[in-house]
């Protein structure tokens, strides 16, 4: 115990807010994983500002720390690793905001994951991740962990739900990331806290997403004579288009448990059920569960039953989310393994586990989340025997070896923590996890925020790149065939000092006088690899999106992204910024569905991220902190990509008045469950009235009852309302184009309820050209013939003074030379990523101002670096 | 010592640390505290078991400030019995660390003397702090006080005059009912500071049963149990049991839900070798809850307009499974029933808890009156006076305007 360390916490949370005695550091020795590691002390700090002074207050006696909930996490990522304090949030328990209306709610980190959701049902909308565990877990523990849940098949997990955070960093500076509203100019450093296991920041509020509850709900079980069976239903469901809103596996060991806990409806005589349940409106959902209950029936499901009601449908939910606990009853311990892989290969994987289990005779069941390939093998023991405990541990270690030798990771939502820390070896080379080591370093350079989790020690590295001293000139123009010879171009421009522009098919006009080198994509067009069945492809950065979208045609996927202009960019150029329709709502935009990636980075390494399988949550999240970073941290070389089945129908519903009708309307539907995939408006060429287009797809039967109980609502407001079929994903529907050629390009990006002021505030003086206003995702594109540098920072100002921002995604040559790319953001942002491009990028071949693609970073350059401009 | 745990050690192992104990648990929600949850309580006997831990007054806090309410157990997939363990737990830490003098002056001089009992607490009545102040603490742990004994200066006024057995230890009741004659144990709660509303059950009771034995019964033992101290209890049960051997009644009822709850838990205290294990068997099977004797549909006076909700005391709920008697509610007249949230929560009181643990109880409570006050209701009914004790205080403390009451004010009582 640091001397004073106790009665300086006391001074600053007060002294029944700090535990040091024995007993009381005890019951902070463990989680619910298998590690148990004792704390010096344990800290209640009951805001941000008392957590901040706790932070500076352990960085100035050396002391490190971590933050903990309520100890809920399956990988030892809340115990220490060594020994230190312990930051427990559960004072932070307040729900701060409900907003049904902007779809937002903000909340403290120590709320639990079901108090929000009890907290929101009143109002008819939900969080969508689920953790089995969210009885206990609490909301700053799933940010941690990039939680996910049985619903995170059809909604995503953690990180495709929260907008934004309020963290401390190491050294104590309260920092505000994100927000609602969408892509703030510069790195998602959002996204790279989500799934950091609290080792880079500590969450002390949290704005997440909510969404209307659906409509009707249906829950299938589909019991099972044989595992196989079962394993390849899941699959058979999912490339059929079909998509659940859970598909979860049990099997016979932990039904059992279950059942003597709390008869909860499971068959004691299957061997498998599958618990599958869809959602939506009321219209066609019981033939969607027909068709399920057909496929399950085909795959040899002896019976498949129908929870009548919603107490059936609880008490499976109950035991499904109470199988963890409830295994304790065929054994004291369990170590549960968290691999996920490509549904096609879990028939094998089940195989394997079942396999390495006997081989170190240990009993084993299986509950996961099935639908998105997350096996939770469950290895059972007791901890006070000795022997067992060796086995489970190698075992675990067969089975995360199995899981990535048939495609998949490590972890895909438990977190690495302290139990796999030396299977990340298995996902990462050498090089990618030194990037996320000089991560972890620029934020935490003392090493004091929850040190020794997630990566292994650093091995001595037997091939340094040494830069050759070169001497002869630099080429202009380079464009590498492979991501080897990328890694040749980008290890010389390093040796030379040459800063580097990523490119695909573009032709930015600034690039001559900036000094910067072109590299480009446009020779990386290839497919690498493609899994109709899993509903994935990996190609290369160079490919353009409509090449893609016409070879996922022939399988009925496609990439569901549809950018607002330009079909023709490349996959990799989406990527760096982003891209995204407005139907991000529905679809996610390019974040939403990078899998993996594969980059040079600019000290010339290849960096893989991510990987091919849906949830993942092995290391530092590199797809978000690349995906919008504009080319400023390397060349991307290749894109794994989440594809959806094509839609098999769609509507376009219009609606014409004048903008407060529409906007009023608008915020009705946005609240309803009518749910349309985007709701946009745009002028018509007066300016007077305003058309507001909603596009409805997916299968014909709902979408066509949504669709028409949405023109009815909005005949009902006295709009004049007019609907059409629509072809195919790659309609034009809703979609003006900008003028001819236009010079400057905007986007604004509010929060929804900040739109109508804004618009209202009139938008003359700004003299730009409405092209589309977004109104589910609070994004307006604009457009302007000429624009002078006063103009564009008051059209920043007011869009910051709303809580929102400007970016300008094109500007004719010159424009951006002379001036600054964006508003300067808060010191504490532009200080973390100046320390975060230092270290990943210290010679600046890929970080540097002249960067035509730069959109400001929350703020500009502060110091020289080859490249920049005076 | 720990040897006398080690039996304990499969049950113990049996958590493997899920935390859901934390949803359900009054003081967890209240402190946010790993070592007030049934997990940090358990791996602390754990630890003590397998020897990484001494024995030391630190785990006094731990071991004693747990309500004892089973929600933990009612929400552990496994079924961890945490309050059972912790029971034994405390016996072993009395054991080895020491009990307190208060604790043995109640446990072994007042408890097992109803007379002395009625002294006692005519002491404290007076606000007599004399020579038998320590007497009069002790009792504290029985609750019989309230919970802010050592604080407030209402209670005094709270006592009744006289306690239902002042003048004479048991007598007969003559009934106009059909069914068998019943024997009524006599709750110290209800005997010292309720005696009007036992009366009240017993002219209910007439009306059901052929004759009424008030019984000259002891302690039931809880407050020993609880504290870790099975001989005592085992030996109010032992008293007890000659009792209810020797009254002839066919039912054994009590309108204190915790006594009817422990009473049917006898058999659990000798083992099966012992002769009194049988004795147990046959006694329990023949006590019941005044809960579980309530009409269906109440013929009592009309007592409303009023919005009337219910809490559940953890003795009837968890400890007995008895539902709320909602019908009954329904159909009383003049009241308009509210189901409350979380309405088998524990509002707190547990035994001696308040006593020893007055802050952390008045949290526990703070929800509980909350949940209260959203119902709107003017009046709150449960079974147990250790919950109304603890209810009228919380009206008192969280400013609800609500009436706090015995169910079995609904009682039809004779015409």
């Amino acid at each position: 115990m640091r001397p004073g360390l106790v009665s300086r916490l006391a001074a600053v949370v007060g002294k029944d807010h700090v535990f040091s005695g024995e007993a009381d550091t005890a019951v902070y020795a463990y989680d619910a994983s298998l590690a148990t590691s004792r704390p010096e002390a344990v800290v209640f700090p009951g805001d941000t500002a008392e957590v901040a002074r706790v932070v500076r207050l352990a960085t100035r006696l050396g002391v490190p720390i971590l933050p903990r909930g309520f100890g809920t996490n399956l990988s030892g990522g809340t115990i220490p690793a060594h020994s230190g304090l312990i930051i427990c949030l559960s004072r932070l328990n307040r729900i701060l905001e409900i907003q049904p209306e902007l779809g937002v709610a903000v909340v403290q980190p120590g709320v639990t994951n079901l108090e929000l959701q009890d907290a929101l049902s009143p109002h008819g909308f939900f969080y969508a991740p689920d953790p089995a565990s969210q009885k206990v877990a609490t909301l700053g523990g799933n940010v941690g962990e990039n939680s996910g849940g049985p619903r995170c098949v059809k909604y995503g997990v953690t990180q495709n739900h929260v907008l934004g955070l309020e963290v401390v960093l190491p050294g104590g500076d309260v920092l505000r990331l994100g927000g609602s509203a969408l892509d703030p100019p510069g790195y998602d450093l959002r996204g790279l806290l989500i799934g950091s296991e609290g080792t880079l920041g500590i969450v002390t509020e949290v704005t997440v997403r909510i969404l209307p509850c659906p409509e009707s709900v249906i829950t299938l079980l589909a019991v099972y004579d044989r595992i196989p069976d079962a394993a390849g239903t899941v699959s058979e469901i999912m490339s059929r288009g079909i998509q659940p809103s859970a598909l979860e596996m049990m099997d016979n060991p932990v039904m059992r448990a279950v059942e003597a806990g709390m008869p909860c409806g499971y068959p004691l005589d299957a061997d498998a059920v599958l618990i599958i349940e869809v959602d939506g409106p009321v219209e066609g959902l019981d033939e969607l569960a027909g068709r399920i209950r057909a496929i399950c029936s085909r795959m040899g499901a002896r019976e498949v039953r129908l929870a009548s009601d919603a107490g059936e449908r609880d008490r499976l939910w109950a035991g499904r989310r109470g199988a963890l606990g409830a295994v304790a009853r065929l054994a004291p311990n369990y170590l549960v393994a968290d691999c996920t892989v490509p549904r096609s290969a879990l028939p094998e994987a089940l195989d394997r586990v079942a396999a390495i289990a006997a081989a170190h005779h240990l009993e084993h069941g299986n509950v996961f989340h099935a639908g998105d390939g997350n096996l939770h093998p469950l290895l059972f023991f007791d901890s006070r025997d000795v022997e067992q405990v060796r086995n489970v541990k190698s075992a675990g270690r067969e089975i995360m070896e199995a899981c990535v030798r048939l495609g998949g990771t490590i972890s895909g939502e438990h977190g690495v923590g302290l139990e796999k820390i030396e299977a990340m070896r298995l996902v990462f080379s050498e090089e990618s996890l030194d990037f996320q080591r000089r991560i972890k370093q620029a934020v935490d350079p003392e090493n004091l925020l929850n040190p020794g989790k997630i990566f292994p020690k650093r091995k001595p590295s037997s091939k340094g790149v040494a830069p050759p001293a070169a001497s002869r000139p630099f080429p202009q123009d380079l464009c590498p065939e492979s991501a080897e010879e990328a890694v040749g171009m980008v290890r010389e421009a390093r040796a030379c000092g040459q800063p580097l522009v990523p490119l695909g098919h573009g032709s930015p006009p600034d690039l001559p006088e900036s000094g910067t080198v072109p590299i480009r994509s446009t020779r990386l067009d290839r497919v690498l690899e493609f899994s109709a069945a899993n509903q994935t492809v990996r190609v290369q950065s160079g490919m353009r999106l409509a090449r893609l979208q016409d070879f996922l045609a022939d399988h009925g996927l496609w990439l569901p992204i549809r950018p607002l202009n330009g079909r023709s960019s490349t996959l990799g150029g989406l990527a760096a910024v982003n891209g995204c329709g407005p139907e991000r709502p529905a679809y996610g935009a390019m974040q939403d569905r990078v899998l993996g990636l594969c980059f040079v980075c600019g000290r010339g390494s290849e960096i893989r991220a991510g990987g091919r399988v849906i949830k993942n949550v092995a290391g530092y999240d590199l797809c978000r902190l690349m995906v919008r970073s504009r080319g400023q941290l390397g060349f991307l070389t290749e894109v794994t990509l989440h594809l959806a089945s094509r839609p098999q129908a769609g509507i376009g519903v219009t609606a014409q008045g004048p903008l407060p009708n529409v906007l009023r309307a608008a915020a009705a539907i946005r609240c309803s469950s009518r749910a349309p995939v985007s709701m946009t408006a745009s002028p018509d060429a007066g300016g007077l009235f305003w058309t507001l287009h909603m596009v409805f797809e997916g299968l014909e039967k709902p979408i066509r009852a949504q669709a028409s109980r949405c023109a009815a609502d909005l005949a009902s407001r006295g709009l004049e309302v007019a609907s059409c079929p629509l072809e195919g994903p790659f309609h034009r529907f809703g979609r003006p184009e900008a003028g001819s050629l236009p010079p400057f390009r905007m986007r604004i990006d509010l929060p929804l309820n900040r739109l109508p002021p804004f618009l209202e505030q009139g938008i003359e003086p700004f003299a730009f050209r409405v092209q589309l206003l977004d109104l589910s995702c609070g994004r307006l594109a604009a457009w302007t013939p000429s624009l002078d540098p006063g103009r564009w920072v008051r059209i920043q100002e007011a869009a910051r003074d709303l809580d929102g921002h400007a970016v300008l995604e094109e500007a004719p040559s010159g424009f951006r030379a002379r001036n600054p790319p964006g508003l300067r953001g808060p010191a504490g942002i532009e200080a973390l990523v100046d320390r975060l491009e230092s270290r990943l990028d210290p010679a600046g071949i890929f970080a540097h101002s002249g960067n035509p693609f730069m959109e400001g970073r929350g703020g500009v350059r502060t110091h020289d670096q080859p490249g920049a401009r005076p | 010592m720990s040897r006398d745990l080690t039996r304990l050690y499969d049950l113990v192992a049996q958590c493997n640390r899920c935390g859901f104990c934390q949803t359900a648990c009054p003081v967890f929600r209240a402190t946010g505290h790993e070592i007030g949850v049934a997990r940090g309580r358990l791996s602390l006997v754990r630890a003590l078991i397998e020897q990484r831990l001494d024995w030391s007054e630190e785990l006094n806090e731990p071991l004693f400030a747990c309500l004892l309410c089973n929600a933990c157990t009612a929400h552990c997939f496994p079924g961890v019995p945490t309050s059972d363990i912790l029971v034994a737990a405390r016996a072993a830490y009395l054991e080895n660390v020491g009990r307190s003098r208060l604790a043995g002056l109640l446990l072994h001089h007042l408890l097992p003397y109803p007379d002395r009992m009625r002294k006692t607490v005519r002491a404290v009545a007076l606000g007599q702090k004399g020579s038998r102040s320590s007497a009069v603490r002790a009792l504290g742990l029985l609750r019989v006080f309230g919970r802010d004994f050592p604080r407030s200066a209402e209670i005094p006024g709270q006592l009744p005059d006289h306690s239902l057995r002042e003048e004479r230890s048991s007598w007969t009741l003559p009934g106009d009912g059909d069914g068998p004659p019943i024997g009524y144990f006599a709750g110290c709660g209800m005997d010292l500071l309720f005696p009007n509303t036992a009366r009240t059950s017993l002219q209910g009771l007439t009306r059901q049963a052929g004759s009424v034995t008030v019984l000259n019964n002891v302690c039931c033992g809880l407050p020993a149990h609880a504290y870790g101290d099975p001989e005592t209890a085992r030996r109010l049960a032992r008293k007890n049991l000659d009792v209810l051997e020797s009254a002839g009644a066919e039912l054994v009822v009590t309108d204190c839900s915790s006594c009817a709850s422990f009473l049917k838990q006898y058999p659990g205290l000798f083992s099966p070798e012992e002769p009194e294990h049988s004795r147990a068997v046959a006694a329990a099977s023949r006590v019941r809850d005044l809960v579980e004797l309530l009409p269906a549909e109440s013929g009592g006076a009309d007592a409303g307009p009023v919005v009337v909700t219910y809490h559940q005391p953890c003795h009837a709920s968890r400890g007995q499974n008895l539902p709320i008697p909602e019908e009954l509610l329904e159909t009383h007249a003049g009241y308009t029933y509210r189901e409350m949230h979380e309405s088998d929560w524990c509002c707190g009181g547990a035994g001696s808890y308040a006593l020893f643990h007055y802050d952390l109880s008045m949290k526990v409570l703070e929800r509980k009156m909350e949940n209260i006050r959203k119902t709107g209701a003017g009046l709150v009914l449960t079974s147990c006076p250790a919950c109304v004790m603890q209810l009228r205080h919380g009206a008192r403390l969280y400013r609800v305007p609500v009436r706090v009451g015995h169910v079995a004010e609904c009682l039809p009582v004779g015409s």
